[in-house]
């Protein structure tokens, strides 16, 4: 079975789905794999309905901008930035979905690194300030 | 594959006359291929007894650790063929973070707890930390992945040139986090991808449903949910393993009727007794 999820990630995604934290769950390559209850919210669309997407889909479907409404680029938050890094990223920000409210936010996102030093994603809380 | 159940116990050897039948001696299962490759999965009090059938003409033989809680590598020492000087022996054991798995085993295979340290036994070692993909061990292909139980656990896959395959996970909690268990796919359930279509599944099944309710984060599973898990992966028969060292034969016979009375499951089960061997 090649679609088989790590160990690391199967709990990552029970944890995400014990709390009220919104948290989005991302896989090696940015795919965006899991989204809790709390982060619906925020998505305005239900993990049912959406299933898995890949980073240029899940990406697309935010705004973000800095504390001066400056553009926030994919690759510069903190989701895109701890993949390629390989290390923790906390900022603030102002994210929207399409047709949403302007939400500010603490974003922090951490890498789930395993035995040997083996990059399985990435997990993501979104914390209103 | 000839697969043969040595120690069918959880925890803790537990000998005696109220566990005469399923058995009292720890996790151990031997595997032989047609080719006459060895393979011992896990190292309970019950390999002592397997030790004892390894022919003078065998020349190596892989043993397959899934952790190193002591019910599992407590027969190491015990297992005479490491004390033969022509025989090939690796050892294949789960990665940690900080210690190696020679270091980790020699915390066991060393005085005070053992009198004889690993690197004076007389046979060829060699250690292998796992998961590493898929490895071809003579006629068998083995895989493996790290599972849900506490420290570095893995469950083992092995596949035969037929394809027949034997799944092993004597120590799984797949129903951790989970309000009813099961609720995802099998990709997203620990175990899945080894235990996915096994012609035999070992499995973990230590406590009663009421039992694991007091239990939950300890690594192990209801006889109720390793039917459902059996049931999700596909396994054709699946092998109730790990027995609770407080559970007499009675008890075990009673957990089984219960669970089975509960939830149907899809494959054949028959509950590991110590002794059973299975052709597949």
């Amino acid at each position: 079975m090649n679609d088989a999820k790590s160990i690391q990630i199967i709990l990552a995604r029970q944890l995400a789905s014990c709390i009220a934290t919104p948290v989005l769950l991302v896989d090696a390559q940015n795919s965006l794999i899991y989204y809790n209850e709390p982060a619906e919210a925020i998505f305005n669309q239900r993990f049912d309905e959406t299933g898995e997407m890949p980073a240029s889909e899940w990406t697309s479907r935010f705004t973000a901008v800095d504390d001066d409404r400056n553009p926030i680029p994919p690759a510069d938050r903190p989701m895109g930035r701890v993949l390629a890094e390989c290390a923790p990223v906390s900022r603030t920000m102002w994210m929207r979905v399409s047709g949403g409210d302007w939400r500010h936010l603490n974003v922090t996102a951490f890498p789930l690194v395993g035995e040997k030093g083996q990059l399985f994603g990435a997990m993501s809380i979104f914390w209103a300030i | 594959m000839n697969v043969t159940l040595w120690g069918t116990r959880g925890s803790l050897a537990t000998p005696g006359a109220e566990t005469a039948r399923y058995g009292g001696n720890t996790s151990c299962v031997g595997v032989i291929g047609r080719d006459g490759t060895v393979l011992v999965l896990d190292a309970g009090t019950g390999i002592r007894g397997l030790g004892k059938t390894i022919a003078p003409t065998v020349r190596r033989v892989d043993i397959l650790l899934t952790h190193l809680h002591m019910d599992h590598i407590q027969g190491l020492g015990f297992f005479a063929p490491l004390f033969r000087a022509d025989l090939e022996v690796h050892i294949w054991g789960p990665v940690s973070s900080h210690i190696s798995l020679r270091e980790r085993l020699m915390r066991y295979l060393s005085p005070p707890l053992f009198p004889v340290s690993l690197r004076e036994l007389p046979c060829m070692i060699t250690l292998h930390e796992v998961p590493c993909g898929e490895v071809a061990i003579g006629e068998f292909r083995v895989s493996s992945a790290l599972v849900c139980h506490p420290g570095p656990t893995v469950g083992y896959r092995v596949a035969d040139a037929r394809g027949a395959v034997l799944t092993y996970l004597p120590d799984h909690e797949p129903a951790l986090g989970s309000t009813e268990f099961p609720s995802l796919p099998l990709a997203w359930t620990s175990g899945g991808g080894l235990a996915a279509g096994a012609d035999l599944l070992i499995h973990d099944s230590q406590y009663s449903a009421a039992e694991y309710l007091s239990h939950v984060g300890w690594g192990h599973s209801s006889f109720k949910d390793a039917l459902a898990f059996a049931t999700l992966s596909g396994a054709k028969h699946l092998v109730p393993f790990h027995h609770d060292p407080s559970h007499t034969d009675i008890d075990i016979d009673r957990l089984m009727k219960d669970a089975m009375a509960e939830i149907t499951p899809a494959c054949r089960v028959t509950t590991a007794l110590e002794g059973a061997t299975f052709q597949i």
